[in-house]
């Protein structure tokens, strides 16, 4: 199993990078900016074009364990002193996001862009810019991991 | 030595002497370290011995006499109406732990300089819900279950009553806020929170593994020359089908009767935590039902409560005794903002591996 895990992250890792130097193939406004080893990896994202998130840069942070690709990756934007989460009615203010392809809809097929790109389209389709429901509640009580919370998918809108 | 240097009190052996110091203070018959100066009479460890533990007495937590009553008191009742008689030093003897059900013990430990250290101590804890089972022990509770209990209980209420923390000589945080801590909670809303977990796992959309059964049926074939799969890939590690590749294990293809191949070992594992084709979600096992993505990400925001950290029982501990029961707590606290957990969650494997449960969220 863990033989799967190096060699899927690592040909993935592979992929990202050939994209990224080829401005040709690059899925426009997602960097890889961090990947040191198989366990967390940083992009940024923006929503390129016009959008309630134009020109504004966010982190996203994805951790591995070894039961990747048969588990999803934790997910969650960074939240720090020089980048916050976007304000989005599936990210909450700790940077959580509640995603059912990073839940009960993962499958081993998708893969790290994947997320990416779902992530940002997610952005891209946002109506209105609000918290999520019980945004207070959810980020006092919250594990530090966001593959701990059992989201509740309820609304496909966005 | 002066005459009117007070003398101090074992609370091990029960004898009253003055204790080698050095590096703590220690009995000087029997070595052990549960010693309490004598200092006045309205405070004689050797009274309340003889009259036995006012349980309900009221004590005050935090600090004073009381509580170190209060603690003494719990230490009998936890090892019988009397400590029993060690003549050797050193950690519970088996059969101290054996004959008693828990071999526990709570111990306050005060410095010349007027601080104080406060032990609770028990053996190794993996066979404590078994003595219980088996009705061998004198009590249902014991052990390490009791130290928790009593740790959070004494932790959050002296933290609520403004009292300085008892445990912080010993680096220990807050009592959990939400009064929930590794796998008990302790309070109304701690509760609820496990009850709406609990419902909505009821109900949940989570994916159901395949049978043992459907998944030793599944058409496998080894992979020959010329075989129209060797252009194909496995959607889950995204390698083409290959006839060089090292481990022959890799040779081996497992077709789903959606037609979607994959390696064995890419797939099996899947199916262990859900029923369907990665590529395709075609079904080999009924799923719950399911609203399939619509757009690009459906979700929302419900969180469930977070889950209870299972990685932290105190019968995994290595080292289970003394103070690894402490850290063992202090691990458990199930809503702590420790920094240190995010390493905590990404490093041991056997954590996530705890969350065998198909679907992910919980283990």
């Amino acid at each position: 199993m863990s033989v799967v895990y190096s060699r899927r992250l690592k040909k993935e890792l592979q992929e990202i990078q050939i994209e990224q130097a080829d401005p040709t193939k690059r899925a426009a406004g997602i960097q890889l900016l961090q990947a040191d080893d198989l366990k967390i990896w940083f992009f940024s994202i923006e929503v390129l074009g016009e959008s309630l998130y134009k020109n504004e840069v966010f982190h996203l942070m994805v951790r591995f364990d070894p039961e990747y690709p048969f588990k999803s990756p934790a997910v969650q934007f960074v939240v720090s002193d020089k980048v916050k989460p976007p304000v989005h009615p599936h990210v909450y203010t700790n940077g959580h996001i509640c995603a059912s392809i990073l839940g009960d809809d993962w499958s081993p097929t998708l893969s790290v862009m994947a997320i990416c790109i779902t992530i940002q389209s997610m952005l891209a389709s946002c109506k209105k810019k609000e918290l999520p429901e019980g945004n207070d509640d959810y980020v006092r009580t919250a594990p530090d991991n966001p593959k701990k919370t059992r989201f509740v998918y309820h609304d496909d809108t966005v | 030595m002066s005459s009117r240097e007070p003398m101090w009190y074992c609370h091990e052996c029960q004898a009253e002497m003055r204790p080698l110091m050095v590096p703590d203070p220690h009995c000087a018959s029997c070595n052990g370290t549960f010693v309490e100066k004598i200092e006045s009479e309205a405070d004689d460890p050797r009274g309340f011995q003889a009259s036995g533990p006012p349980l309900d007495n009221g004590a005050t937590l935090g600090g004073g006499p009381g509580f170190e009553d209060f603690f003494l008191g719990l230490s009998q009742l936890m090892n019988g109406p009397r400590p029993q008689r060690r003549s050797s030093s050193g950690p519970p003897s088996p059969e101290r732990g054996g004959a008693g059900g828990t071999g526990f013990r709570l111990g306050i430990n005060r410095s010349p300089s007027g601080s104080q250290t406060i032990l609770v101590a028990g053996p190794p804890t993996s066979g404590i819900n078994r003595r219980g089972a088996s009705g061998e022990g004198r009590h249902p509770i014991g052990g390490s279950l009791m130290a928790q209990y009593l740790l959070a209980m004494l932790t959050q209420r002296a933290g609520r009553e403004g009292h300085a923390d008892p445990f912080g000589g010993l680096g220990l945080l807050g009592g959990p806020e939400d009064g929930r801590w590794g796998d008990y909670v302790f309070n109304q809303e701690a509760l609820d929170q496990i009850i709406t977990q609990i419902m909505e796992q009821g109900n949940s959309s989570r994916p159901v593994p395949a049978t043992d059964e459907v998944m030793t049926e599944l058409q496998r074939e080894v992979l020959e020359e010329g075989s129209p799969l060797l252009e194909r890939d496995c959607a889950v590690c995204k390698e083409q089908f290959s006839l060089t590749t090292e481990d022959p294990d890799d040779q081996v293809i497992v077709t789903l009767p959606c037609t979607h191949p994959f390696h064995e070992g890419c797939i099996m594992p899947w199916l262990k935590s859900s029923g369907t084709c990665p590529v395709c979600r075609f079904q080999l096992v009924p799923q719950p039902e399911h609203h399939p993505p619509n757009g690009p990400a459906s979700g929302s925001g419900s969180p469930g409560p977070p889950q209870v950290n299972r990685g932290t029982r105190p019968d995994t501990s290595p080292n289970g005794g003394m103070f690894g029961q402490f850290f063992n707590i202090v691990g458990g606290s199930g809503s702590s903002s420790n920094n240190s957990r995010t390493n905590r969650n990404l490093a041991p494997r056997e954590e996530w591996e705890q969350g065998g449960v198909p679907g992910a969220w919980l283990d």
